[in-house]
């Protein structure tokens, strides 16, 4: 086994203290059987896990969450893969320009994509706050389906589709038996890396709410500023271990290396 | 002899560059023609052309007796063997090969019979549900041999197959690839840049350049007689000079004789009707060959590098001295070994 230096030791040990010991700090807050978000817990129980669970708004959350990631994503894949075999394989005129419009929302402030949503789409078109809020996250999601999906399409043998031609697979059969199936891992990582963003997305979720459907950060965000009870560090810690049992499925279904590299070989 | 496929007065451009100029060419039947040449002299886009990937900017492809110019690669029946063996990563081997034929609506039970058959072929037929990744470059190669002859296809179309292997599989593959063309009795055009392949295996070897055919022949026609300086040197061949009366001609370095003060004839003994003065400028062993290179001065008066290879047993011990750089020597051939090229 190759002997790693003793510096990139260091750094990778103060990277994971950095960004797991504050998490660290929520989950031992969680388990409290006080009243309030301190550390170190007093005494030791799961009510407020039971709490959580139970708080209408949460649950309510959880599932409009859930719901718009799912679609969004499936959104993005749907209009991303194309859009990526078009940029990469296709004879588009001017390609860099429509890959700078699907990459676009990954730099501008997703304040003022939510906004301009806001004004345009829910006052202006009188749209509902869940449909405008589709619009939003799926254009937030599409420059991380068409970079994953197009690192994975850069990866790919082009003769492969040629090899498939040749056989006798027409372009739309060639697309479906080998394009496809061999850009799996890529969209597989595209449709996870989409659904967390989507799930975890703020301000554009934050400025396009209704009373009807607002998302899980939204409503413990709201629920952060008027209260300070442990049960916002316990639903923390639910998503927490929601997101460690979906990462550990991928890696033992996929392997993770595979999953972020996008790579089939 | 039939014809197997035509290219008429086929010409493909790439914005300002012509790749393929005018070609025409005739692909016979049961034969194994390669096209030759260096990178860029239009033969990959020819045979792009051929499979129906690439659509020529003028001219028609015919396959047996049937124009396919406007024919996508789908209804051409074509099997291709491409430079990367482009195997489908998601199949195993059995389904790489058995694509076509499902394709081709094919009967499981037929379908089946026919894979374990081409693999058998390739001598892979105990590698079967192996994934392509799981085998060697040799080995990918043979299943995408396979993959192609599977679906017998009118013509078999190899785009420098060998080029990714190592030394030794190569020479061993060439074999392979007649044998198999032999045994299933297919109608091969393979392209490559590699003379020694094309002179060993072909029936028919076309030599390319700047998109249009220099030569083309069976090896054992075109070898001893390039047309030309481009397909002389393509070929291996390193001396050329202009002799007076006769041109611009070229002689193979076992061929050239030497002659010097001391220096008996070093080849046939024959005294050459032609002869030129040179200058020894270095000398190389190589086992019971002297290759030795010299500065001649030709019939122009313009100073050409020759390059003789002499058997060191042909030349008398007193005469060695005179072989070392700076050693005088007149050079000389049988004017029946002289090859005399157009331009």
């Amino acid at each position: 086994m190759k002997r790693s230096s003793p510096i990139a030791v260091t750094l990778a040990f103060l990277g994971y203290v950095v960004m797991i010991v504050p998490i660290l700090f929520v989950v031992a807050t969680a388990f409290t059987d006080g009243d309030a978000l301190t550390f170190p817990p007093e005494g030791l129980s799961l009510r407020w896990f039971e709490a959580a669970i139970s708080y209408e708004p949460f649950t309510r959350a959880l599932v409009s969450s859930l719901q718009l990631a799912l679609i969004s994503t499936v959104l993005a894949l749907g209009i991303g893969i194309p859009a990526t075999l078009a940029i990469m394989r296709g004879r588009l005129p001017g390609k860099s320009v429509v890959e700078g419009l699907f990459l676009s929302p990954l730099i501008l402030p997703e304040l003022v994509v939510g906004l301009a949503l806001f004004q345009q789409f829910m006052i202006h078109l009188e749209m509902d706050n869940f449909r405008t809020l589709l619009i939003g996250h799926t254009a937030i999601l599409l420059p991380y389906t068409v970079r994953v999906t197009g690192a994975s399409l850069a990866l790919a043998d082009p003769a492969l589709e040629d090899a498939a031609r040749g056989l006798g697979a027409s372009a739309w059969r060639s697309f479906w038996t080998v394009t496809l199936p061999v850009l799996r891992p890529g969209i597989i990582s595209a449709a996870l890396l989409s659904f967390v963003t989507s799930f975890n997305n703020v301000p554009i979720s934050l400025l396009l709410q209704s009373r009807d459907f607002r998302t899980l950060p939204v409503t413990m965000l709201d629920y952060v500023q008027q209260n300070y009870t442990p049960i916002v560090a316990a639903m923390s810690t639910l998503l927490l271990a929601g997101t460690v049992v979906l990462a550990f499925a991928a890696e033992r279904i996929l392997g993770f290396a595979r999953i972020f590299g996008g790579i089939n070989r | 002899m039939t014809t197997a496929a035509e290219f008429v007065a086929v010409s493909r451009h790439f914005g300002d560059f012509t790749a393929v100029d005018g070609l025409d060419l005739t692909i016979r039947e049961g034969e194994l023609t390669t096209l030759l040449g260096p990178s860029g002299c239009g033969k990959t886009t020819s045979l792009r052309m051929l499979a129906g990937y690439l659509a020529p900017s003028e001219g028609q492809i015919w396959i047996g007796g049937e124009d396919v110019t406007r024919t996508p690669p789908e209804k051409r029946g074509l099997g291709m063997v491409f430079q990367s063996y482009a195997l489908f990563p998601h199949m195993s081997v059995a389904d790489n090969v058995g694509y076509g034929l499902k394709l081709r609506k094919v009967p499981r039970a037929e379908r089946a019979r026919r894979v374990a058959e081409a693999l058998e072929l390739v001598g892979l037929g105990h590698l079967a549900d192996r994934r392509p990744k799981a085998l060697s470059g040799g080995q990918q190669q043979r299943v995408a041999l396979a993959r192609a002859i599977v679906i017998r296809p009118r013509l078999l179309l190899l785009d420098e197959p060998l080029s990714n292997l190592d030394a030794r599989l190569r020479v061993q593959m060439r074999e392979e690839i007649r044998r198999i063309q032999a045994e299933a009795g297919l109608t091969v055009v393979l392209v490559t840049h590699d003379q020694e392949e094309a002179l060993e295996m072909s029936d028919r070897m076309v030599v390319m350049n700047g998109g249009r055919v220099m030569q083309e022949g069976p090896p054992d026609e075109l070898f001893p007689a390039p047309a030309n300086r481009f397909v002389a040197e393509f070929l291996g061949y390193e001396n050329f000079l202009e002799l007076p009366g006769r041109g611009l001609v070229t002689v193979r370095p076992e061929l050239l004789e030497l002659r010097g003060e001391h220096l008996e004839a070093a080849g046939h003994g024959t005294a050459p009707a032609t002869a030129v003065p040179a200058t020894v400028t270095s000398i190389a062993y190589r086992g019971v060959e002297l290759r030795v290179a010299l500065d001649a001065v030709d019939a122009t008066g313009a100073t050409v590098p020759l390059i003789a290879s002499v058997r060191r047993d042909a030349i008398d011990s007193r005469d060695l001295p005179a072989l070392l750089p700076g050693g005088r020597v007149t050079v000389g051939a049988d004017p029946g070994h002289l090859v005399r090229l157009s331009a």
